[in-house]
C-alpha cells in the first residue's frame, strides 16, 4: 500500500523502483499494489499517470509487456481517512486483493506522506492489524524537527507498530557507493590497519547541491540545511565511515555500531559550526536568483542553505581527528565525497622541489556522481632526476561491472519485501542525531547571521575556508 | 583506456580556435586529460550554451593499446559568457590539476579572468600573441602571481638562449647593451631576465623585429646560436603542463621588463 499514491516521491523514485523491480523478477510471484490518495481518480486514472511517470523516470527502457504484469496488479483508492467510509474502502479493497491474488496477508505500507498525515494513517492502520502474516511499515523523513517531536512520532509509531516493523528510510544508505563503504572498510585487510588517529590526517565529507530548493520553500524555510541533509544523510555517512567493525552484517549489529559513533559525536562549539545562505550568483552561466527571492522564502529569511562544522568523534579509534562537513544548496556543482586524508609521509627524502604538485595520500569515495573510488599517491615522473607527482588509483563502477547500478528506492524497497533493516534507520539512532542538532541549532538562536553569505554557484562562505585554514588545512577544491 | 593526469581548460576566442585545435593535437600522447575549450560569444545574442563532446583515442607509443582523452567545447553565448566558472566547475575532474591556457591577452580585471584563474592551479599565456602596451600588460600580469602559478610560452621559447647565455658567465655579467633580434616579449622577457639575474638595473635592451627568435648580439658582437632543433608548438605547451609550482625566475624577468 502507498499512502501519497499521487505524490512526487510515488512519480519520481517508487513506482520507477517497483517497475525495475518487476523487469527484473524481483517482485514475488503474488502481489497486489494498492495506491492511496485524497485525489479523486480510480484504477486506470491512477495506472494511466503511474505509466506516464515509469516512462519518464525509469532507469531501464519501458517495455509494454512487464508495464502491463505491473499495472494489472495495481488498485487504487481515494480517500483522506477523514471519514471511517474511507478506511472501509481501503479494507474492503485489499481484503478483494488478497482473495483474487491469494496472498498470505503479508503487507507492507509505504507513508510517502508529509508528516502531518502521519497520525491519521497510522492510527487508521493501527487499529486494523489483526490479519495473518506481516505487516512492515516504512517512514520517509523528516523524522520530526527536533529531538521532542521525533520522540513523539516514534511514540505515536510505536503504540501501533513494534520497531521491528518500522523502516525508516534514509535513501542514502541505499546507494552502491555508500554500502561500498562497508565493503571497502571490513572486506579488505589493508585499509582497515589505518583507519584512525594513528594514520588520518583529517576526514572531510562533502554533500553540494547545484541545485536550489526547487519550489519547496514551505518545507525548506522551515528545515534548512541541517535538517534537511545534515541531521540526516551527513551522520549516516559520518557513521559509516567512522563505525567500528560490526560482528555481522545483521541490522542490530551495524545499527549498534553506528548508534555509538553518533553517540561519541562531541557537540561542536558556536566556532566550529558556519552556516551559509547563498545570494544571487551564476549556474552553469546562467544567473540565479537569491534564496530570499524564492518563491514563498521570507525577504528576511534566516534559514541557513549552506552548514559547515568541523566534528569530533570522542573515541579511542578518533581521538584528536577532526571530521570537516559541509553541505549546501547552490553550490559550484553536485557532488557528494567522503574523504579520508592521511598524514603525510613522515620523512621524504626527496629535495624540497621533488614534490612539488605532490599532495597527501587520500582515499576518496566518491557517492555521487561518478561513483566510485580513487586513492592518491605519489609517483616518480619518468626521465631524468626524481620528480613526484601525485597520481590516482582509481575504481569507477562503471569500468569495473557490467551491471548497471540500481536505484537506491529499488533496493531499498526489495530489503523491506525481505524483512532487511540494516540500511533503515533506528529509533535510537534518529534520537542521537536530534540531540546533537537540537545543540547547533539552539546556539543560533543567539545571533542574527549576516546572510546572504555566499554568491550561488560557488564553494560556500568564506567563514567556511577560515574553519579549515585556522587548523592549517583546506577544503578539497573540486 | 580512458584516463587523465588533469583538467585543461582553454579559453579561446573565436580567431584563435583553429590554432588551439592544432596546439592540441600531438599533446594528449603527453598529457591524457579532459580538455574543455571555452569559445566566448558575449555579443552574439542570446543565453546559450553550445556543446559538443569528442573523445581522442590515440596509439600509446612503443605498446599495443589505445588511450582515450575527452575534449568538450563549450560555445558561451550572450549573457552565458559572464561567468564562465560556474560552467566549468561541474566539468573538472575531481582532485586533479588544473590548467588554464589563455589565448589572446587576457582581460586584466575582468570578472571571466578573475573567475577562471581562482578555478584554476596554472595560467598558461603566450604573451607574443598580446597586441597592446606590452609593459603595461606584463604589469597586470604579475598581479596574478600571488593567486596563480603562471607560465608564459614566448618565455619558454626563449629556454635555449638562456642556457646558452648563462653559458658565458662569467664574461656576461658585464654586458650593458643587448640586441634581440626576435619578437618584442621575447626581447623584453630575456632583458628582464638579465637584469633581475644580475641584479644590474644599467642593462640596455635593443629590438630588431624578427618573428621567432633568430639572433642575440651582446655589446654588439653576436652569440653563437644555441643548438638543437625549434621545439613545436604542442611540446612547448606540453612543457608547460609538466610544471606545477611557480617559477620564481620567470616571475622576477617579468618584474624587471
Amino acid at each position: 500500500m502507498i499512502f501519497g499514491a499521487s505524490g512526487d516521491l510515488t512519480h519520481k523514485k517508487l513506482m520507477p523502483a517497483l517497475y525495475a523491480l518487476m523487469l527484473r523478477r524481483l517482485l514475488p510471484v503474488r502481489f497486489a499494489i494498492v495506491g492511496v490518495a485524497r485525489t479523486a481518480g480510480d484504477d486506470d486514472s491512477w495506472r494511466a499517470e503511474m505509466q506516464q511517470a515509469v516512462r519518464d523516470h525509469a532507469r531501464d527502457e519501458f517495455r509494454q509487456d512487464v508495464w502491463d504484469e505491473l499495472a494489472g496488479s495495481m488498485r487504487y483508492v481515494s480517500t483522506d481517512f477523514a471519514d471511517d467510509g474511507g478506511e472501509d474502502r481501503l479494507e474492503e479493497m485489499i481484503a478483494r486483493c488478497e482473495k483474487e491474488k491469494d496472498l498470505g496477508g503479508n503487507r507492507v505500507y509505504y507513508l510517502a506522506v508529509p508528516p502531518a498525515a502521519f497520525p491519521t494513517i497510522v492510527e487508521a492502520l493501527g487499529k486494523r492489524t489483526d490479519q495473518q502474516g506481516w505487516t512492515r511499515l516504512i517512514v520517509e523523513k523528516p523524522f520530526g524537527h527536533d529531538l521532542d517531536s521525533a520522540r513523539e512520532l516514534t511514540a505515536l509509531l510505536r503504540a501501533h507498530f513494534d520497531e521491528s516493523e518500522i523502516f525508516r528510510i534514509d535513501h542514502y544508505l541505499g546507494k552502491e557507493t555508500v554500502q561500498n563503504m562497508l565493503a571497502l572498510r571490513f572486506a579488505n585487510g589493508i585499509f582497515e590497519p589505518i583507519w584512525n588517529r594513528q594514520f588520518v590526517d583529517h576526514v572531510q565529507i562533502t554533500v553540494a547541491e547545484s541545485i536550489g530548493i526547487e519550489g519547496r520553500a514551505g518545507y525548506y524555510e522551515s528545515a534548512g540545511a541541517i535538517r534537511d541533509i545534515f541531521q540526516n544523510h551527513l551522520l549516516q555517512l559520518l557513521a559509516l565511515t567512522a563505525m567500528e567493525p560490526p560482528i555481522d552484517f545483521t541490522s542490530e549489529s551495524v545499527r549498534n555500531e553506528k548508534v555509538k559513533v553518533l553517540r561519541a559525536l562531541h557537540t561542536p562549539g558556536p566556532k566550529s559550526v558556519v552556516r551559509g545562505q547563498y545570494g544571487r550568483g551564476f549556474v552553469e552561466g546562467e544567473e540565479v536568483s537569491a534564496y530570499r527571492e524564492e518563491k514563498g522564502v521570507a525577504a528576511d529569511s534566516t534559514t541557513e542553505t549552506y552548514v559547515a562544522a568541523k566534528l569530533y568523534v570522542d573515541n579511542w579509534r578518533w581521538a584528536d581527528t577532526p571530521f570537516y562537513v559541509r553541505m549546501g544548496k547552490r553550490l559550484a556543482r553536485r557532488e557528494t565525497t567522503i574523504a579520508i586524508q592521511f598524514k603525510r609521509a613522515p620523512h621524504p627524502p626527496f629535495e624540497e622541489a621533488a614534490g612539488d604538485g605532490l599532495r597527501p595520500n587520500v582515499l576518496l569515495v566518491h557517492v555521487q556522481p561518478d561513483e566510485g573510488v580513487s586513492l592518491a599517491i605519489g609517483a616518480k615522473v619518468p626521465g631524468q632526476g626524481m620528480q613526484i607527482r601525485t597520481v590516482h588509483m582509481d575504481f569507477l563502477y562503471g569500468g569495473a561491472f557490467r551491471t548497471g547500478m540500481p536505484e537506491a528506492y529499488e533496493r531499498l524497497v526489495l530489503d523491506v519485501m525481505l524483512g532487511e533493516a540494516t540500511l533503515f534507520t533506528r529509533a535510537d539512532e534518529i534520537e542521537e542525531q536530534w540531540l546533537l542538532v537540537d545543540a547547533m541549532v539552539s546556539a543560533w538562536q543567539r545571533d542574527r547571521p549576516g546572510f546572504p553569505n555566499y554568491a550561488a554557484g560557488s564553494w560556500g562562505p568564506p567563514s567556511a575556508d577560515d574553519l579549515l585554514h585556522r587548523d592549517g588545512r583546506s577544503w578539497r577544491r573540486h | 583506456m580512458r584516463t587523465s593526469v588533469m583538467t585543461h581548460l582553454a579559453w579561446v576566442p573565436e580567431a584563435w580556435l583553429e590554432r588551439a585545435r592544432e596546439a592540441l593535437s600531438g599533446m594528449d600522447e603527453r598529457h591524457p586529460s579532459r580538455t574543455v575549450i571555452l569559445v566566448p560569444e558575449p555579443h552574439a545574442g542570446d543565453g546559450r550554451l553550445d556543446a559538443s563532446v569528442s573523445l581522442v583515442s590515440f596509439q600509446v607509443p612503443d605498446a599495443d593499446r589505445r588511450m582515450v582523452s575527452e575534449v568538450i567545447e563549450l560555445r558561451l553565448v550572450g549573457p552565458r559568457a559572464q561567468a564562465p566558472a560556474s560552467v566549468v566547475e561541474p566539468l573538472l575532474i575531481s582532485d586533479l590539476p588544473v590548467f588554464l591556457r589563455w589565448r589572446g591577452e587576457p582581460p586584466w580585471g575582468a570578472a571571466e579572468l578573475e573567475q577562471l584563474v581562482q578555478v584554476a592551479d596554472r595560467l598558461i599565456v603566450d604573451s607574443t600573441e598580446w597586441e597592446d602596451d606590452l609593459t603595461h600588460a606584463y604589469e597586470r600580469l604579475s598581479e596574478l602571481f600571488e593567486r596563480a602559478a603562471v607560465s608564459d610560452i614566448a618565455w619558454a621559447r626563449t629556454s635555449r638562449w638562456r642556457s646558452l647565455l648563462a653559458g658565458l658567465w662569467p664574461e656576461i655579467a658585464s654586458v650593458s647593451n643587448v640586441r634581440v633580434h626576435g619578437t618584442l616579449p621575447q626581447t623584453l622577457l630575456i632583458g628582464g631576465w638579465l637584469r633581475s639575474r644580475l641584479e644590474r638595473d644599467d642593462i640596455r635592451v635593443e629590438h630588431v623585429p624578427a618573428d621567432r627568435l633568430e639572433g642575440i648580439d651582446l655589446d654588439g658582437s653576436p652569440a653563437p646560436f644555441p643548438p638543437g632543433d625549434l621545439p613545436l608548438p604542442s611540446d612547448v605547451l606540453s612543457d608547460e603542463l609538466d610544471r606545477f609550482a611557480r617559477d620564481p625566475v620567470y616571475e622576477a624577468a617579468v618584474r624587471a621588463t
